[in-house]
């Protein structure tokens, strides 16, 4: 059996890989807030969206975190009149993508939050670990 | 002698408490995941009551009874502090209060066969 301390740190870890991958989702989206098409009535781009599964590892006998899947946000896109984008159909109007800026700030807030408290887990893991070997040192 | 049946004992709930803290990650891990229960192990007491009988276990293969190596985990939804609409009961909050509790008991046992090993060391005249 591995030793509970390093299975600790292994969960911990993937908990950070997720998190961190949902990080990059919501600064994919951030960056696309405005990303039109170039023909008329073109699709601008699709808010993406990530769900995350807990998935038992047979080997460390725990429930590690896993990205499930990467979808894509079937919410309306934001029209905007202007006639003279490339992008605008007959009418005039042009499709911006269905991304709020806010959501994604909240959603960023929540990643990082709990990237913060996994973090802290490991310190703490580590920590026991070292005091524990401390105990070998001569006093 | 007395000492050993310390050490003993201390190592037992160092390894309880390590069983504690990976769980403890795993539920942080699983914070965002919908439908994840937040876990929690058997507390060393039940654990301690339930082994005053050994049974003899002459191979490695042999199923041993002392608490390091089962790890018994419940699943508590009765104690969590919140459940979210996404039928996960994990508060970070109270994952780390708990964690909290495991560093402190861990750093006070650590410390203590420190000083127990400073003892025999002293009546070793060393």
């Amino acid at each position: 059996m591995i030793d509970p301390l390093v299975v600790s740190l292994k969960i911990s870890s993937s908990g950070l890989r997720v998190q961190s991958q949902r990080m990059r989702i919501v600064s994919e989206n951030l960056a696309n807030v405005q990303s039109t098409g170039d023909t008329p009535g073109a699709n601008p781009y699709q808010r993406k969206t990530i769900t995350f599964k807990s998935e038992v590892d047979r080997a460390l006998g725990a429930n590690l975190v896993e990205v499930k899947n990467i979808g894509t946000d079937k919410g309306d896109y934001r029209i905007e009149f202007d006639p003279s984008h490339p992008a605008a159909d007959e009418n005039g109007n042009v499709k911006y993508p269905n991304v709020n800026t806010l959501l994604e700030l909240a959603d960023m807030r929540e990643a990082s939050r709990s990237y913060e408290a996994g973090l802290q887990m490991m310190v703490k893991s580590r920590e026991m670990i070292t005091r524990t070997i401390d105990l070998l040192r001569s006093r | 002698m007395e000492p050993v049946y310390l050490f003993s004992l201390v190592s037992r709930q160092n390894s309880w408490l390590s069983v504690r803290q990976s769980t403890i990650s795993e539920n942080i891990a699983n914070v965002d995941t919908p439908g994840y229960a937040s876990k929690d192990v058997e507390p060393f007491k039940d654990i301690l009551d339930k082994t005053s009988i050994r049974m003899a276990a002459t191979q490695s293969g042999h199923i041993s009874e002392d608490g390091s190596n089962s790890r018994r985990v419940r699943v508590n939804s009765s104690e969590a502090w919140e459940v979210s609409v996404s039928d996960n009961s994990v508060s970070l909050e109270q994952e780390l209060i708990k964690s909290g509790e495991v560093a402190r008991q861990h750093s006070l046992n650590t410390q203590l066969v420190g000083s127990f090993y400073g003892l025999m060391k002293s009546s070793l005249g060393r």
